[in-house]
Order: C-alpha cells, then sequence, then structure tokens
C-alpha cells in the first residue's frame, strides 16, 4: 500500500512536470522567445482583438494552403 | 507664439503656424498626414494608443521605385520557396522606434490578402515575411511598409547564420529537458541516499530507481545526442575525443543501472548518468553562445554599400544599379556621397575623405582630370567622373572580396582544453578496460569487475574538465565587459594570452587622430571671435583643432556671422565682415596671397591674417595617447614585439616611432600592404595581434590571429574586430592582454584541478573503493572546486 502511494505520488508529479515542460517546448520551438523585447511587449498587446487577429491568420494561411496543395 | 504643438503622428513638436491643420489635429508634413488617416482607415489606430508619445520619424517620401523587387533577378537572389510552396523573404524594417511599431507593421501586413506570415524581430528589425506569390507580389508588401511610414531592405539571410540560429536553438530545447529531469532526479536522489543511510525497503528503492531511469532516459537520448554526434564525428576522423568519453560513460552507466533495477539488487546511477550530460552540455552550449559567425560580420559590409548611381544619360540624371555601370559612364557625385566607382573627374572639383584607404583624416583636394578611387567619400565636392572601371573590377569590390577571403583565411588556434582532452579520454577509457579485465581475472565476477570499471569513468567523468574553460572564460569575459574591452568570442582570451607580436595602426590607435594645439604666436591683438567663428564651420581637422583650442580658453566665446565666406579646398578659409578680409589657414594660402612669414615650423601650422597682415600663428600636433609607456613597458616584459603600420609619410611615422620607443615600423602603407605584412608575420610562424581603427585596417584585422578595433573607429573595423576598446585608450589595451593571461592562466589551473582531482581519486576507482554516495560527491565537489577557484580569481580582479 505504501509503496503505492509513493510510486503513484512521483508517477503524478513527474507527469504534471512533463507537461510544464512540453508547453515550454512548444513554446520554444514555435519561435515565442526569440525576441526577448517582444516576448515581453506582448503581454501589453494582448486582448480579445488580437485573438480574433490571430485565428483569423491561421484561417487564412490553412485555406491558402489547401489551395495550394488540393490533394 | 512660442507654444509648440507636436505631430499626431510622429510627435515631433513645432510651431502650429508651420503644421498643417486637419479638423482637431495637428501634422507637420503631408506624410505624416496620410500615414495617419491610412492607419485610421485600416481600424489600426490604436498603434498611437500603444505607442504613446514616442517620436517617430516622419515617412519620406522619395523611395526608389518598388517595382524592382519584383524582378527575377531579385527574386533568385533574396526569395526563397519554402516547402508548402509559398515565397518567403529576408528584409530589414528601417525605422522601428517601440515595439507598437513592430505590432503596427505585422498587424498591416497581416491584412493584405495573400500574406501569410509576417515575423518582425524588434531587437534586430529583421522580419521574415511569407506570402503566396499570386495573390499578392512583393512590391505591394513592401508599398504597404512604404505606406505606413517604415521602408525595407532585403538582405540575403545568409545559410550560416540561419545554422547558427537553429543551432542554440537546438541546445535551448535540450538544455530545458536535461534541467528539468535533472532537478527531479535530484530530489528523488534524496530520498535514496537517506534510504541508504537511515534504511529502505528494496521495493521502494526499484520504485526510485524506476522513477530515476523514466527520467534519465530524454536526458541520454535526447539531450546527450550532441554527444553521441560528436564521438561518432570524432571516431571518423580518427580522433578519441571529450564526447566519446561523455557518451561511452553515460551510456554504460545507463545500460547497468537498468540491469540493477531489474535485478533489484545494488545501487543505480541514474543521477550520475543525467549530472554528467547536464554539466558538460552547459560548457558545450557556453561555448556555442560565445561563438561569433564570420556571416554576420560580411553581412553587415555589403548592406553598407549603395546599389544605387546617379548617372547622365542624355543630358538627365538617371538612377541606374550599382551593377549595370559600364566602362564609360558619366557618374554624378554630390558632397556628402560615397564613391562607388573607380573613375577620372570630368567635371567640378573638391576635396575627397580618403581614410578608407590611407587612413589619415586629412582631406584630399582632387580636380578635373585626376583620378577618384571607390570607397572614399566627398565632403563638399560637386563632380561628375567617367567610369574606368565596372564595379566588380573596381578598388571597393577588391576590398570586399579580399575582405571575404581573409575572414575566412583567419587562423584558429586550437584550444588547450581540446588538446588535453583527447589525451584524457584516450587515457581513461584505457584505464577503465585495464581494470574490467584485470578485475575479472582476479575475483572472476562479471559483474563486480563491470561495476568498478565502470566506476573509473563516472569518476573520472569531465565534468570539471568540460567547464573548466567556459567558467574560466566566462570570469576572463565579465572583467573585460566591466573595463569597457569586449571580447567578442571566448577563444579569443586565449589566442591573446599567446601572442607574441603586436602590430599597432598609428592614426587614431597611438595617436589620437585629431591636431591639437600646441602653442600659440599671437603678433597683433586681434578679436577671438572672428577666429573662432572662422574655423568654427570647418570640417577640416586643422581648422578643429584650432576651434577646440580656442573653446578651451574662453567657454562662452560667441560666433558671428560673417558677411561672406568661402572654404579654399586645400588650402583655408576666406571670409569678409563689415569690410574686414579674413583669411586662415596654412602656408600655400599666405604664399597665394604673397604674404611672408619668417618663422618656419616643423610641425603642422594654421596662420590667421586679418587685412592682409598675419596676425597669429599656431602650431598643431597629432598628439600621441596616454598610457603609451605602461602598454611598452607591459610588452617588453611579456617578449611581445611592437610593430608600427602607418599609411602616413615617413617622417611623421618615423617622429611618432622614436617618440613611443618603437623601433620596428612601415611607412606609407595601403590596406593591401598591411595585410602582406600580417600574412608574412604568420609565415614566420608568428601569432599576431592588429590594434585599428579605420577602413584601411580591416584586411590586416581580419588576417590577424586576434584583431582589437578601436569603439570610436569605423563601424566596419569594431564589426571585423575580435576585441573591440569602447573607451579608445592604451589603458584598455594593456588591461586587454592582462586579462587576457590572466584568463589564460585561470584556464591552465582550472584543468590542473580538474586533473589532479583526477588523479587523486582515479587510483581509488581502481581499487574499488568508490561507494556511490562518495561518486557523487566527488563529482560536485571537482565541479566546485573549479567554480569557486574562477570566482577567487574575479574576486582579486575586481578589488583591484
Amino acid at each position: 500500500m505504501d509503496n503505492w502511494v509513493i510510486a503513484m505520488m512521483l508517477g503524478v508529479s513527474i507527469f504534471l512536470g512533463a507537461i510544464a515542460l512540453f508547453a515550454f517546448l512548444w513554446a520554444v520551438k514555435n519561435g515565442q522567445f526569440d525576441d526577448e523585447e517582444k516576448f515581453l511587449n506582448a503581454v501589453k498587446f494582448d486582448g480579445e482583438n488580437e485573438l480574433n487577429d490571430a485565428l483569423k491568420q491561421e484561417e487564412k494561411k490553412e485555406s491558402l494552403k489547401r489551395k495550394y496543395k488540393p490533394e | 507664439m512660442s507654444h509648440k504643438i507636436s505631430c499626431s503622428h510622429c510627435h515631433l513638436e513645432f510651431d502650429p503656424s508651420v503644421m498643417i491643420k486637419d479638423e482637431e489635429y495637428y501634422f507637420c508634413c503631408s506624410g505624416c498626414q496620410s500615414v495617419f488617416h491610412l492607419l485610421c482607415d485600416e481600424k489600426l489606430d490604436s498603434f498611437y494608443e500603444k505607442s504613446k508619445n514616442i517620436t517617430l520619424s516622419p515617412p519620406s517620401k522619395n523611395f526608389e521605385d518598388s517595382s524592382s523587387f519584383d524582378t527575377p533577378s531579385f527574386y533568385n537572389k533574396f526569395v526563397k520557396v519554402n516547402s508548402d510552396g509559398f515565397c518567403e523573404v529576408s528584409l530589414i524594417i528601417e525605422g522601428i522606434h517601440c515595439s507598437a511599431c513592430v505590432w503596427l507593421n505585422e498587424k498591416a501586413l497581416h491584412k493584405m490578402d495573400g500574406v501569410i506570415e509576417a515575423n518582425i524581430n524588434f531587437t534586430n528589425n529583421k522580419a521574415t515575411i511569407v506570402w503566396a506569390d499570386d495573390i499578392v507580389k512583393l512590391s505591394a508588401i513592401i508599398d504597404m511598409i512604404r505606406s505606413i511610414g517604415y521602408n525595407a531592405f532585403a538582405y540575403d539571410s545568409s545559410a550560416q547564420e540561419i545554422h547558427a540560429n537553429r543551432e542554440r536553438k537546438a541546445y535551448y530545447l535540450k538544455m530545458a529537458v536535461a534541467i528539468f529531469a535533472s532537478m527531479n532526479i535530484m530530489w528523488i536522489a534524496v530520498a535514496q541516499y537517506a534510504g541508504y543511510f537511515s534504511g529502505i525497503t528494496q521495493d521502494v528503492k526499484t520504485i526510485l530507481n524506476i522513477a530515476e531511469g523514466v527520467l534519465a532516459t530524454p536526458v541520454l537520448f535526447y539531450s546527450g545526442w550532441v554527444f553521441f554526434r560528436g564521438a561518432y564525428y570524432g571516431l571518423r576522423a580518427k580522433v578519441i575525443n571529450m564526447d566519446l568519453l561523455v557518451a561511452t560513460g553515460a551510456t554504460l552507466t545507463y545500460f547497468y543501472s537498468l540491469y540493477i533495477t531489474i535485478l533489484g539488487r545494488g545501487e543505480a546511477y541514474f543521477d550520475s548518468v543525467s549530472m554528467i550530460v547536464t554539466f558538460v552540455l552547459i560548457g558545450k552550449f557556453l561555448e556555442v553562445l560565445s561563438k561569433k559567425s564570420a556571416a554576420d560580420v560580411l553581412d553587415k559590409i555589403t548592406k553598407n554599400i549603395p546599389t544605387d548611381v546617379k548617372i547622365i544619360k542624355q543630358n538627365s540624371i538617371v538612377i541606374c544599379k550599382l551593377d549595370d555601370i559600364i566602362v564609360g559612364d558619366i557618374v554624378v557625385v554630390s558632397s556628402g556621397e560615397r564613391v562607388l566607382l573607380d573613375g577620372e573627374i570630368v567635371r567640378g572639383s573638391g576635396s575627397f575623405d580618403e581614410s578608407s584607404l590611407t587612413g589619415e583624416s586629412e582631406p584630399v583636394y582632387k580636380s578635373v582630370g585626376m583620378n577618384v578611387i571607390s570607397g572614399t567619400a566627398s565632403i563638399d565636392a560637386d563632380i561628375h567622373f567617367r567610369v574606368i572601371k565596372d564595379f566588380k573590377h573596381s578598388t571597393l569590390s577588391n576590398i570586399v572580396t579580399l575582405l571575404e577571403s581573409a575572414i575566412n583565411k583567419k587562423p584558429k588556434i586550437q584550444l588547450m582544453a581540446n588538446r588535453l582532452s583527447e589525451h584524457f579520454s584516450t587515457v581513461i577509457l584505457t584505464l577503465s578496460f585495464i581494470t574490467f579485465i584485470v578485475w575479472w581475472i582476479w575475483s572472476n565476477s562479471f559483474e563486480t569487475s563491470f561495476m568498478v570499471a565502470i566506476s573509473v569513468i563516472i569518476i573520472a567523468c569531465p565534468c570539471a574538465l568540460a567547464l573548466a574553460t567556459p567558467v574560466a572564460t566566462l570570469v576572463g569575459l565579465g572583467l573585460g565587459a566591466s573595463r569597457g574591452i569586449l571580447f567578442k568570442e571566448a577563444a579569443g582570451l586565449e589566442s591573446m594570452a599567446k601572442a607574441d607580436t603586436l602590430v599597432l595602426d598609428k592614426t587614431g590607435t597611438i595617436t589620437v587622430g585629431k591636431p591639437e594645439v600646441i602653442s600659440e604666436n599671437i603678433y597683433k591683438n586681434f578679436d577671438r571671435r572672428l577666429l573662432y567663428s572662422l574655423v568654427k564651420s570647418s570640417n577640416h581637422p586643422v581648422a578643429k583643432g584650432v576651434a577646440k583650442y580656442i573653446k578651451e580658453q574662453d567657454e562662452k566665446i560667441d560666433e558671428i556671422v560673417f558677411d561672406e565666406y568661402m572654404q579654399i579646398p586645400a588650402k583655408g578659409i576666406r571670409a569678409k565682415y563689415k569690410n574686414e578680409e579674413f583669411l586662415g589657414g596654412n602656408l600655400k594660402l599666405l604664399q597665394e596671397n604673397s604674404l611672408q612669414v619668417e618663422v618656419s615650423t616643423k610641425e603642422t601650422s594654421f596662420y590667421f591674417v586679418v587685412n592682409n597682415e598675419v596676425v597669429a600663428m599656431y602650431e598643431l600636433r597629432d598628439k600621441i595617447k596616454n598610457n603609451i609607456s605602461e602598454l611598452m613597458e607591459n610588452m617588453l616584459q611579456n617578449n611581445i614585439d611592437v610593430v608600427l603600420l602607418s599609411g602616413d609619410h615617413e617622417n611623421i611615422t618615423k617622429k611618432v616611432a622614436l617618440e613611443v620607443g618603437i623601433k620596428n615600423f612601415m611607412f606609407e602603407q595601403t590596406p593591401q600592404d598591411k595585410a602582406k605584412y600580417i600574412e608574412k608575420l604568420h609565415k614566420e610562424g608568428k601569432k599576431v595581434v592588429m590594434v585599428g581603427d579605420g577602413v584601411n585596417d580591416i584586411l590586416a584585422l581580419a588576417l590577424a590571429d586576434i584583431a582589437i578595433a578601436m569603439g570610436g573607429g569605423s563601424d566596419i573595423a569594431v564589426e571585423v574586430g575580435d576585441v573591440v576598446l569602447l573607451d579608445d585608450s592604451l589603458k584598455s589595451l594593456s588591461d586587454a592582454f592582462k586579462i587576457s593571461r590572466t584568463t589564460f592562466g585561470l584556464i591552465k589551473q582550472n584543468l590542473f584541478i580538474s586533473l589532479a582531482y583526477n588523479a587523486l581519486t582515479i587510483p581509488l576507482a581502481m581499487a574499488g573503493y568508490v561507494i556511490p554516495l562518495f561518486a557523487a560527491i566527488s563529482m560536485s565537489l571537482s565541479s566546485l572546486l573549479v567554480v569557486g577557484n574562477s570566482m577567487r580569481i574575479r574576486h582579486k580582479w575586481m578589488r583591484s
């Protein structure tokens, strides 16, 4: 029983830590930390409009991609 | 009315009477007005809220035609097609002041149809833009950037730069994983060691081992991949390197620990595996970080060369691409512009700044029939010249080509730590193999002998060795930076400490480069203000020297506005004020006006004439910087030969050399001569430190083992330099030598400590006395010793 608790605690905490690590890795790969100034200032320019714009941009990119590669 | 209003777009302040009023807004020019309306129409006006009151530069209106961005030759050079079939270009955006500017540019571009991605880096103003070429053309994108008040230039993002960035990012990812896993393993290890002393059941131990194993796996196979790769390439080149030692050590330990975990008895070493990989990876990263790429240097230099030239075609001036100019074209150069092609003057005259070729700041006067050389700049000359060589064969393009090859030819001194680690790795791997064989014969147990052999590798694992050099160089770089000495590459410290020849440039390096008044002879009293106003408006170094002298004598001196004022090229200045005539200039000017002076001086002289009577004479000299004797002493003590290379004439060079005590000097050196001299020294097996400040030194700087640039010198020299002295002083130069020697000494000490440590512990490990606790402590202890020793040196320096 004791052993089971230790194993579970270890497993859960490593799993949670790993989620944070993967989020960080994803952000680095995505280039979010490439420009430290911009990264710090991004907080100031965050809002509903920005999110909508980002989504629109993403949709535009996808639709164009589909057009270029019809298959 | 003195009340000023700031422009609604650029926030520069002007008097309301000169501004354009548009409803409740005020604009300084129509450019600002149109940008403002465009942003409002596009609903991007929240830009002004974001940028607050930062002043922008008003948008320029005279751009070259953007259609040149759509030409096939431009596409070939700058535009890449990415894997999705979209076009991609790298641009440098001009006019970015704040993060709101970045936001605005990205937003405006994102709004365009067909633009898929626009990413602007605020720190270096570089932008990457991805677009679908059949929907929008690049010229339209450029027009958009210009219409909102910025400008864009294409730049060739070289393969090396992309590679360097990608490599750095890969290291970040690998380090993130390694540090995350190591930190967690450490927590679990605390439980392990606590259990080791107070007792722990085998079940719990196995659970902890499994958790450690799970964490150590990505560290070894993902983060540690660089070592496997390095070891493989090393083996292919038949070199046993440190990577091989780390890779074999970590892998063997990993599999042994795995075996122990499955078997359920003994001690697992997963913590050692991840610690070794993490530490050595950090050491490697520090080295990668402090490496500069030659590609960046060339980028900066070629960016500075304009691509357009004004030429005369059918009696009108047209703008033409530099590459399209052919021999015989007539090129127009106005004052302040750079000469980009070699040619012969057919109209006009004036003085030229030839410092890029000679290093001397004294302007050279040229008139019809004389040759202008590419790379020089016109100071006050408006001329037409006939091209005698096309751009590919011009002096300027020659220098760029030479520079390119010089940067690639730059000698690389192999770092001591790298050389040492080769031998070290070979010895350790052999020792552990011998240990294994001997123990197997002795104890006849595979498990025991394998464990002992592995403990040898773990103990020897070069954490301390890998950290020895990076930590010491970090200390050296820090010491330099706090004194205004920037070492651009960590390896520079070691190379500089090994140097045995110091080559100095004259003007700007050991002399100040600006003539200063050393004596004043007044023959008749005159109004000082007149002389001050006369010399104040001239750009000539002698006039500037006199102006500085008068200003020092009387801080509050004010200027007079002359009725007439004209500069006489290469001779002086003539001015008129209230029916009196003033002349200021050299001996030639006096001779021209048939005036006689008796005093003759060896120094540069400046005469002031009022109504055809010489009233004052100033002697000027280019002063030698302070601390030269300290530098010479420092060089003498360390057996470093000092050579003076100057573009100046024999007498002046000789005089300076004698004064500072340099026996070895060369005069009238062209940039190519200087470079050849450095090459000659290399052939004699010398390790050369070159110090210079001008464009004329860059070839020699690029070739030298260590190039030191004066921070106040030309941008290109600073770019090429391995070391930059921010305060231009000779004291910094001797400090740079001292710091590099201290750092090199520190590297040697650190390597000695880690080797001595190993010499002590390896026999213990070979004898089989190493328990896991001891192995772990010993590993951190050796690293701590190395870091502590480096801190000690730093502390000592900081106090002095």
